[in-house]
């Protein structure tokens, strides 16, 4: 748990504790989470029942753009992708016909893209925005949370937002009491909701 | 003359030699696997025939282990089929104890999580009670085990080994009923079994379900079963042929006091009860054919000495 600044799991039973400390930690790793985590704090009572997960994100990734998944090459008349990483190209397409039309863009195979008769510089291509990572971000959180709870704890409440996310599950009806843990495992970090 | 589970692993090469062996001496197979080059053989031999098909065996790169678990039919209960529990632990303790020759079923319970919500219905009990032995996959938190194994225990009549994450001699004092067997440390988690440590907590969970068992087997022996169903497996394969047919990869599943037949019951149940085994005896005769829960399947219960008055 190196990535992260801070990481405790609060058990009120102690060997529990240890248990999904290697839990959460072996699922955070699984889902690639750990870069993107710099706070967290679990607090788990199995007699309430309760369970609360809250903690701070990293500033994340910027937007990828065309110019970080393909070099592109002007030629006459037409501009050749030569595409590098395919995990973006669906929506790079998306994107490029929408702007320049389906008649103006062609993928022979698939690793290029041919643009036929755009105006735009290749400079200017290569600043087109295609994706935002941090949208998919909070998905994958609160799924790795979800396996990391205990399965039983099928009441939820998520937050996000601000670079931080709690996370409250319980098998009964969650109360005030529960959610005031919010605030308090915040205070643990040095943070506020 | 007493019986013995052993596994013969060997080339394919004249392995059939090996295959009349064992049935010239007596013995019965339970099952027989070829991978590749290898054939793996797992059956019942005499006890004191052991040396000899290990001798027979030397040069044909052959070899032979004890497998203590051949011959069972064992039932792992995972509290739900989610990946909170699914694929480890359960996959890996199923996987474990069939390579020492046990039949395992994963049992994926409906409403087994959660620690006021968890329950039992009434086909989980019935697939449950149709093994020799079940063993309970439970979870991290002892205020939960302790909650809800009094629940999930209901109905249920087969020797039980608990697995979980409190120490064993805390299981041993929080579960009620008690159970047969307990295996402490191993709880949910959500990575391989491949370190060291690890790998000796599933030999630990192979000993404590081998003890069981063989505390089972001694009972057993008390009251003799009227037919050995590895012998009775070794009737229907000779006399049904429409078992040959069937595609599943144990069609006729020994346990310790029955089998499984994978035919419809309905179709089969009467052929098998007017099967004869010898001297006009028939299976109906000493074994209840029953409808088992587990799909379509038959379930021959043999029925001990001291209802039957026969051994054969």
């Amino acid at each position: 748990m190196q990535a992260i600044e801070y990481f405790e799991v609060e058990c009120t039973e102690k060997l529990g504790g240890e248990y999904y400390r290697q839990i959460a930690n072996d699922v955070l790793l699984d889902h690639n989470l750990l870069r993107v985590i710099h706070k967290m704090h679990i607090y788990i009572d199995p007699k309430v029942p309760i369970f609360v997960a809250v903690g701070v994100l990293k500033k994340v990734t910027t937007l990828v753009r065309v110019g970080d998944i393909a070099n592109v090459n002007p030629q006459e008349g037409k501009m050749t992708l030569a595409i590098s990483d395919e995990t973006w190209l669906a929506p790079m397409l998306k994107i490029f016909w929408d702007r320049f039309g389906k008649d103006h863009v062609e993928q022979p195979d698939r690793f290029t893209v041919i643009l036929y008769g755009v105006t735009a510089g290749a400079r200017e291509i290569e600043e087109i925005a295609i994706a935002d990572p941090s949208q998919a971000l909070y998905k994958d959180l609160i799924y790795a949370l979800k396996c990391t709870c205990p399965e039983g704890f099928r009441v939820r409440s998520e937050n996000y937002g601000a670079e931080k996310f709690s996370f409250v599950a319980s098998e009964d009806t969650l109360t005030d009491a529960g959610m005031a843990l919010i605030k308090e495992k915040f205070a643990f970090m040095g943070e506020t909701p | 003359m007493i019986l013995v589970p052993i596994t013969y692993r060997g080339g394919v090469y004249r392995h059939s030699e090996i295959i009349d062996l064992i049935e010239d001496l007596g013995g019965y197979i339970v099952q027989k696997h070829m991978i590749a080059q290898e054939v793996v053989i797992q059956c019942f031999v005499p006890k004191d025939d052991v040396k000899l098909i290990r001798a027979i065996g030397k040069p044909l790169a052959g070899e032979v282990t004890d497998s203590p678990l051949v011959g069972t039919e064992i039932a792992v209960v995972s509290m739900s089929l989610e990946i909170h529990h699914l694929p480890h632990p359960s996959c890996d303790i199923a996987e474990y104890v069939r390579r020492l020759g046990a039949k395992s079923n994963m049992v994926g319970m409906a409403r087994g999580v959660g620690k006021r919500i968890a329950g039992l219905n009434d086909e989980e009990r019935d697939v449950i009670n149709e093994h020799d032995i079940a063993v309970y996959l439970l979870g991290n938190f002892e205020t939960c085990i302790e909650h809800k194994m009094p629940v999930l225990l209901r109905g249920i009549e087969v020797p039980v080994v608990l697995c979980g994450g409190p120490d064993k001699d805390v299981l041993e004092r929080i579960v009620e009923p008690k159970v047969d067997g307990y295996v402490g440390n191993v709880g949910r988690f959500m990575h391989r079994t491949k370190e060291s440590e690890e790998l000796s907590k599933l030999d630990e969970i192979i000993a404590e379900i081998t003890r069981v068992l063989s505390k089972r087997r001694e009972e057993l022996a008390k009251d003799p079963l009227s037919v050995s169903p590895a012998r009775l497996m070794d009737v229907i394969r000779e006399q049904v042929p429409a078992i040959l047919d069937v595609t599943s990869p144990t069609p006729l599943t020994v346990q310790m006091s029955g089998l499984r037949v994978k035919l419809p019951y309905d179709t089969y149940a009467d052929v098998l009860r007017k099967t004869e085994i010898e001297d006009g005896i028939t299976i109906g005769d000493i074994a209840a054919i029953e409808p088992s829960r587990m799909r379509d399947y038959i379930i021959v219960r043999v029925r001990p000495f001291s209802e039957t008055n026969m051994v054969i």
